[in-house]
């Protein structure tokens, strides 16, 4: 039995290891409640000033015991040692203290604290500047942040969205009876806490309800509510995001409590929740005293004295001084002297409390110091004594001599501040309440409200009501319910209260500045002197404290020490807390795993990839694949031991010489039917369609409103008010899209409608001089020939066995058919074609291939040789544009600004290399004077380069200023590497000039 | 010749696939139960119906042709026997009859309707698989953000029916009256969704069954 367990409170034990050292907790326990109940004071190193830390509190709350749990992969850093559930084998190490937390180099340098004074490291670290990220280096190490995993998170991670009427934020007492509300109504309710049992501060209270002891209340509720179809509990789930439109997210640890990773379960899952109803019943954290030296191990928040003793059987020292400023802390007083050690004394900061509670302590034969205030804990890495001494009743003065009780534990309490986060997360500012001594929840600014302690009313009956009136609320404007209250006020014992004083800073008999530190946040070492002197500095506005102080930044974000800090600071600039205000909270609520918020979304579903249906032949084939926006592609089919220019050389000989086939299934296809489909295809292309009879095609460009094209594809007309649109493959959804716009928004008198057939259909392109004898190997039905079957006409016949439509369109420049057939086909038509081109070495060819075949023809390709700059003309296509259509077309206008008509645009040119074997990078700038000095005049860039086996030689397109007029010219290109390459300006059509080899 | 013409559906390569993780049921808020069957109905007809749904001679004709009405409840759908009639849109809609063949009834229905209509036959381009089992209605909430749960109050005069976005790709879920879900994916789309399917329903215990 570890040393400070109560022997009342036993478990199966649970061996786990902290600092390198073996220790035994029981089931149940925490991490913080297993180390108090083995006696490690020690449990951290501040900050700054690298003070030896013990645990502090017992929730979200905690500033001290921050810890790293296990070591590679899994490891996790900055956990809060209160809310780490024990688990066989748990490893945890301090994430401070360097090189240990008992012997800490910065210890030393902490006996220089006031060398760092707030501000100390914008002041010190400043100049000069390059030395920054040494000094950053040697601050992180010293601070201790803890360590990120350098490995990839093992862990799986998932997301669930989630709808509900209600929601409610806390099971403690509030929440539990809201939910119970709101589920009766039928409403779909759901309910979180982030502890792994629902209860709250009920889990440690020896109150009773409904004349049953708190715990057991709760278990019979849990259970009520545990029998709802309706009703979703999610324990060990931390609410940490409330956002627009009633938005909320959750963070449900799964398996944290088992162990450091999992590998066959979700470690964690988020639930996105779109909540019509909200209610906040989050709670309240105990407030500390800020007293001289107020951080040594052994001092401790009231309710956690109560929370180890009464949840967790542990009593983490023997003589307890309590400090309060309130009644409700003497119950940790009770709690003490129930677990049978010795309640050395209870200080109270008031005079003459006659709350029930004090004459029910005083009967036990308790001492109670009135009037007094405990100014300074003493001790160095235990608490030994405790100062206290008579203060004056506005609790600004000692007034009388100092005299010192001899302990091992001081409770502190300081009253209660509400959990108003959640409600300030949705631009709800908080309002200063005096009687409260606290911030409540601002106005609602979305469909919530707040009830229990976290809306200031801390009567345990108090919050009951308020939570079954919330839940009964809430339920109704969901649209559940008659607003209600359908069960029986719970009856409650419990101590009338007297009221509390506000007590923000207890005096000393040194001045703040010169009495020993007095610390306000524990985790980041901001302590009472450093406010006042940041106010001595001139700062006021409590952002502008917070910031440079760095008051609340630690991973509590202030949860305790932020009250206290802004009324130092309201004191120090002689305002009230309401003139002065608090700070804003913003999500999250506590630190959020980023794999939880990326979810499933990673790895092989990070992106869709979307697959053509002869996808498993090119894989097979052992196809090489590029990404075409989702689509995989096939990009080269290498035979073995080729590389890609290999295999790019002969699919493209093999396409120029005989016949080779293309997958071109992920060419966007939309169908476009009714009476105005010409004539609106006409607006959105450049050139006319209405004349276009059926069973022919036309090459089209679209344009933006600027007049810059930003999609081509070829447009068949497929009978009456009938057409086929192609569009490029990345381009099909934003067409479809832009389409839509036009017709809905700007031509809604135009009968046509439009559907996406890209899914539908399966293209092989069968391209190359033999592509006629391949496609009638397998064609009987439509004749062939170049009289009947002519360049640019498109007939339906059937093409081994299925029913094909059949297009001769090139992207080569060669004799081509584009095989179109129902997906289900696809593999079907793909490999029959491959066995009647197979006397004729049919090649499959991937993209590289296409990309070259197409610029030997200088076809371009929108978006790699143009960017959204580019006019038709400006890529030498002005035969695209119509010049007498009757109405006008998109980007029409645009094509006549004045900038669209100067001269030297950067116009669409191709680049021959002096040395063919020299093959210019894309991207590469073009200068016309290779010796002129940096920054040198661009004159352009290359668009599009390749090798071309066909010709021999390198070629590329690029866009060069005047390129039109500059055929002939020599340009260079500066590289990188320092080397210039130089080229000649030609024709972008490198291959067939007249395009006589597409028309056999 | 016609024997040997080859057919794949979009989840052909998936049959028999099959996913169980073994986390125990403790590990979960209630959310664990039993299992999850993904089937893929046989190829089917699937054409998209455009125009005008208060022009009552179109919807007459539609009807008389597929023995359905044509739903004009905005996400609803209507069915009788193997055809189904889905509202995408104020003027939209998807026909589907399991098994059957669009080019047919794209033929029927253009010889029967008039004015401004359009019909186009997708039927290669999607594909309808079921989700069944108790790890269906989670396995939604895993991929969408639309509330499903919500249809369970809706009338059952009708089903329903909504393209929504699907994990990172889109899909149009209906419900049945066996409890279970169908959607409506696109080819392109099936392997990635495919994927997404097992993995989210891995903890259910989850099987890819295809014709």
């Amino acid at each position: 039995m570890s040393r400070n367990r109560l022997k009342t409170h036993t478990g199966a034990a649970i061996d786990f290891t902290f600092n390198g050292r073996a220790y035994q907790g029981i089931a149940g326990d925490t991490l913080a409640s297993a180390l108090l109940a083995n006696g490690v004071d020690v449990v951290g190193r501040s900050f700054k000033y690298a003070r030896p830390r013990g645990i502090f509190g017992h929730g979200a709350e905690e500033p001290n015991g921050i810890i790293q749990l296990g070591s590679g992969a899994g490891t996790i850093p900055n956990l809060k040692a209160t809310q780490v559930e024990l688990y066989q084998g748990l490893e945890a190490s301090s994430v401070n203290g360097w090189p240990s937390v008992n012997f800490d180099v910065m210890g030393i340098i902490g006996a220089f604290g006031r060398l760092m004074p707030p501000g100390f490291y914008y002041k010190t670290f400043m100049y000069p500047k390059k030395l920054w990220m040494t000094y950053e280096h040697f601050i992180r190490k010293a601070a201790g942040l803890g360590a990120t995993p350098v490995e990839a998170d093992p862990d799986r991670y998932d997301k669930l969205h989630q709808h509900c009427d209600v929601l409610v934020v806390g099971a403690g007492p509030t929440g539990l009876v809201a939910a119970r509300e709101a589920a009766r109504t039928g409403a779909r309710v759901i309910i979180a806490d982030e502890q792994s049992e629902f209860g709250g501060s009920l889990l440690a209270s020896k109150q009773t309800i409904d004349g049953l002891q708190a715990p057991a209340w709760v278990a019979g509720l849990v259970a009520e509510l545990r029998a709802y179809s309706n009703v979703q509990l999610l324990p060990r789930s931390t609410v940490f995001g409330y956002y627009d439109h009633n938005f909320l997210t959750i963070l449900e640890r799964c398996t944290d409590h088992l162990g450091l990773t999992s590998e066959y379960a979700v470690r964690q899952r988020m639930h996105r929740v779109r909540a019509t109803q909200v209610v906040l019943a989050t709670g309240a954290f105990e407030r500390p005293l800020v007293f001289a030296h107020n951080d040594i191990p052994g001092v401790m928040l009231a309710s956690a004295v109560s929370t180890y003793v009464n949840r967790y059987g542990v009593a983490p020292g023997n003589k307890l001084v309590l400090f309060t400023t309130n009644d409700n802390a003497y119950q940790s007083a009770l709690d003490w002297h129930h677990s049978g050690r010795e309640v050395v004394a209870v200080i109270d900061s008031r005079s003459n409390p006659s709350g029930a509670i004090v004459a029910v302590v005083k009967a036990l034969g308790i001492e109670v110091i009135d009037g007094h205030g405990l100014i300074e804990a003493q001790g160095n890495k235990r608490v030994k004594r405790a100062l206290i001494a008579p203060i004056n009743q506005a609790g600004t003065e000692v007034t009388g001599a100092v005299r010192p009780l001899n302990c091992d534990l001081i409770a502190c309490s300081g009253g209660w501040s509400p959990a108003v986060h959640l409600s300030s997360h949705t631009g709800a500012k908080p309002i200063w309440d005096e009687s409260i001594v606290g911030f409540r929840p601002g106005d609602s600014k979305q469909q919530e409200r707040s009830a229990g302690a976290c809306r200031g009313t801390f009567d345990l009956s108090g919050c009951l009501a308020e939570g079954a009136r919330a839940g009964a609320d809430a339920a109704k404007l969901s649209g559940q319910g008659e607003g209600n209250i359908q069960f029986s006020a719970c009856t409650v014992e419990e101590y009338q209260e007297q009221p509390q004083q506000a007590l923000f800073l207890v005096p000393h008999s040194k001045s703040t500045s010169r009495a020993p530190s007095q610390f306000v946040d524990f985790q980041l070492d901001v302590s009472a002197s450093a406010i006042e002197l940041a106010v001595r500095e001139g700062f006021e506005s409590v952002e502008h404290v917070k910031r440079y102080t760095a008051l609340g930044f630690g991973t509590d974000q202030g949860k305790l020490g932020n009250i206290n800090g802004m009324a130092i600071l309201a004191n120090a600039l002689d305002q009230s807390i309401a003139e002065t205000g608090t700070t804003i909270f913003r999500p999250s609520y506590t630190p959020t795993t980023f794999g939880a918020i990326a979810g499933r979304d990673v790895n092989d579903l990070f992106d869709p990839e979307r697959y053509t249906a002869m996808h498993r032949w090119h894989v097979e084939k052992g196809a090489e694949f590029e990404n075409v926006g989702q689509w995989k592609r096939p990009w080269y089919f290498p035979l073995k031991g080729e590389a890609l220019q290999d295999a790019v050389n002969r699919e493209g000989l093999a396409v120029r010489k005989s016949v080779g086939i293309l997958d071109a299934t992920t060419l966007g296809k939309i169908d476009i039917q009714g009476p105005d489909a010409a004539e609106f295809i006409t607006r959105i292309y450049t050139n006319s369609y209405l004349k276009l009879a059926p069973g022919k095609c036309r090459y089209g460009v679209m344009l933006k409103e600027d007049g810059m094209i930003f999609d081509d594809g070829v447009c068949a007309c497929l009978g009456d008010n009938h057409y086929l649109m192609f569009t490029t493959t990345g381009g099909a959804a934003g067409v479809l899209a832009w389409l839509e716009l036009w017709q809905q928004t700007e031509w809604p008198e135009l009968q046509v409608y439009f559907t996406s057939v890209t899914d539908h259909w399966t293209t092989a392109t069968v391209t190359g001089p033999n592509a006629r004898k391949v496609i009638a190997k397998v064609c009987s039905d439509i004749d062939l020939s170049n009289d009947a079957f002519g360049f640019m006409d498109w007939r339906d016949g059937t093409v081994a066995g299925v029913k094909a439509r059949i297009f001769r369109i090139s992207f080569t420049g060669e004799l081509s058919y584009e095989v179109n057939v129902p997906a289900h086909y696809g593999r079907h038509i793909w490999e029959a074609l491959i066995a009647a081109g197979e006397e004729f070495n049919i090649t499959p060819y991937g993209t590289e291939t296409m990309h070259v075949l197409r610029a030997e023809k200088g076809f371009i390709i929108v978006g790699q040789d143009t960017d959204g700059s580019m006019t038709p003309a400006d890529m030498n296509m002005d035969w695209v544009v119509g010049k007498n259509k009757t109405f006008s077309f998109i980007g029409e206008r645009s094509l006549q600004r004045s900038d669209s008509l100067r001269e030297n645009r950067k116009q669409l040119v191709g680049l021959k290399t002096l040395q063919g074997k020299d093959v210019l990078p894309e991207g590469a700038q073009v200068v016309f004077d290779a010796k002129q000095s940096i920054p040198m005049s661009m004159q352009g860039h290359v668009t599009s380069s390749y090798y071309s086996a066909n010709l021999g030689h390198s070629i590329a397109l690029a866009v060069v200023k005047g390129g039109h007029s500059r055929l002939g010219q020599i340009v260079h290109c500066p590289l990188a590497d320092g080397r210039t390459i130089a080229a000649e300006i030609v024709s972008s059509v490198f291959y067939d000039p007249k395009g006589e080899r597409q028309h056999v | 010749m016609s024997n040997s013409i080859k057919r794949e559906s979009p989840l052909q390569y998936f049959h028999g696939w099959f996913n169980k993780s073994s986390a125990p049921e403790s590990l979960f808020n209630d959310q664990i139960d039993c299992d999850l069957v993904i089937k893929e109905a046989p190829l089917s007809a699937h054409l998209n119906l455009r125009g005008d749904a208060e022009d009552s001679e179109f919807c007459a004709a539609v009807t008389a042709v597929l023995d359905v009405p044509v739903p004009k409840v905005p996400g609803t759908y209507h069915r009788n026997g193997n055809t189904s009639i889905y509202w995408l849109g104020p003027s939209e809609w998807l026909i589907l009859e399991v098994g059957g063949d669009g080019a047919v009834i794209e033929a029927t229905l253009r010889a029967s309707l008039k004015g401004h209509i359009s019909v186009v036959d997708v039927s290669g381009g999607q594909t309808c698989i079921n989700l069944r089992g108790a790890g269906a209605a989670t396995v939604l909430k895993k991929s969408s953000v639309y509330d499903f749960e919500g249809w369970n109050d809706a009338q059952s005069a009708y089903g329903r029916v909504v393209q929504t976005t699907f994990a990172k790709a889109s899909a149009a879920v209906s419900n049945r009256p066996d409890g279970s879900y169908d959607l409506v994916i696109r080819r392109s789309f099936a392997d990635y969704l495919a994927q997404w399917l097992l993995d989210a329903g891995g903890e259910f215990g989850c099987r890819i069954e295809s014709s």
